[in-house]
């Protein structure tokens, strides 16, 4: 009950206050998505395999954000940004597409 | 899942056979080692961060759309319109062409006036009775300026021979017109620019049978036969009754800076 208000006080604190990100953190903004939304699959395949532990879950989303962020950080300055982004896009979504199949497949069994 | 990732070659494989945190695979000792609960505020928490991150995501983009389409559609239109603009402008250039090479067909055919002043101006190739004068100089191994013949000397045969009745002259396939000049250029002489050297073969048109003495009886005859004598110039003059004299260069019949004053009859 609580994750579900979570995720509806989340959407609709966006929806009104409407928070503008600042410039210089709007690169980071998609990659930090993708790499939030890999921690949160991985959660909800582990739900399924009954491993989910809550400590594991916020570690992960967050050092997933921050690490993401900092990658296409440092690719930024290094002049390689957007290859970077890519490959960190790739291997979130290489692991995004693993668990929802393993998720997939528990459900209904295929 | 819980194959040793050592053993998968490609990285790719190894990526996606441990997509899942290996820390949900460690059970920890203690209390979080019962704590497999999904329903908790920490749970809720991070869960409002994502909607919170992907919500402002999609706004932003949304709020960044309208600006870009706009500028996207204002462009097209400037686009749509110049296109507009420009098949305007060619229709309009293809129509004054048309017009353009009507008129000029039908002053080319109508105009006798016309005609006539482009055969005096020599915007046109004429053809008709007169003579060839051809000048030779013999001693081509002279370098010496003051035995050869000058542009001053062709000046004042091309004189004498307007003088004597010719209507139309060429001087070595050159015909002098209304902007026509004949003047030494660098040790050479140059007639509408162009250079020129012996022999000269000067073709003018007019009456075949009186020009050539009318020219041997003016002053610029006599000074030019007075020189082609001292300069030892074999000097041949032939009449005919079909001679042709071309029609002036384009750039040297073409006024920049004259403008017509309005005739007053």
């Amino acid at each position: 009950m609580i994750p579900v208000l979570g995720l509806a006080i989340g959407i609709i604190a966006g929806l009104i206050l409407q928070p503008s990100v600042p410039t210089s953190l709007q690169p980071y903004l998609p990659i930090a998505i993708v790499a939030a939304l890999d921690a949160v699959i991985g959660a909800l395949r582990a739900l399924g395999e009954r491993r989910f532990d809550d400590r594991v879950f916020v570690v992960s989303f967050v050092s997933n954000v921050i690490i993401a962020a900092f990658m296409v950080y440092l690719g930024d300055q290094l002049g390689v940004g957007s290859q970077l982004s890519t490959g960190v896009v790739v291997v979130l979504g290489i692991r995004i597409f693993a668990n929802a199949a393993a998720i997939r497949r528990r459900i209904f069994h295929a | 899942m819980s194959d040793d990732p050592d053993r998968r070659t490609g990285l790719l494989e190894q990526i996606a056979d441990t997509a899942l945190d290996d820390d949900y695979y460690v059970v920890r000792p203690g209390h979080y080692s019962q704590a497999r609960e999904f329903n908790t505020a920490l749970t809720g928490v991070v869960l409002g961060l994502f909607a919170l991150l992907v919500t402002m995501a999609v706004v932003q983009t949304r709020s960044d759309r309208p600006a870009t389409e706009r500028e996207r559609a204002s462009l097209i239109a400037n686009v749509d319109d110049r296109k507009t603009l420009l098949d305007n402008k060619e229709k309009t250039a293809a129509s004054l062409r048309a017009a353009v090479t009507k008129l000029r067909a039908s002053t080319n055919r109508t105009d006798p006036a016309y005609e006539l002043l482009r055969l005096k101006t020599g915007d046109r190739a004429a053809r008709g009775p007169g003579i060839t004068l051809i000048a030779t100089p013999t001693n081509n191994d002279d370098r010496h300026n003051t035995n050869q013949l000058t542009d001053n000397d062709l000046q004042i045969l091309v004189n004498g021979l307007w003088y004597a009745g010719a209507e139309a002259i060429s001087l070595n396939g050159r015909r002098i017109g209304t902007m026509s000049a004949i003047r030494s250029a660098g040790g050479g002489i140059t007639v509408n620019y162009d250079p020129i050297g012996p022999p000269y073969v000067i073709v003018a048109l007019g009456n075949e049978d009186t020009l050539e003495s009318r020219f041997n009886d003016n002053p610029s005859g006599r000074y030019w036969l007075g020189r082609v004598q001292a300069l030892r110039v074999r000097n041949v003059v032939t009449s005919s009754d079909q001679l042709t004299v071309p029609a002036v260069t384009a750039q040297r019949l073409t006024p920049i800076h004259a403008k017509a004053i309005e005739d007053p009859r």
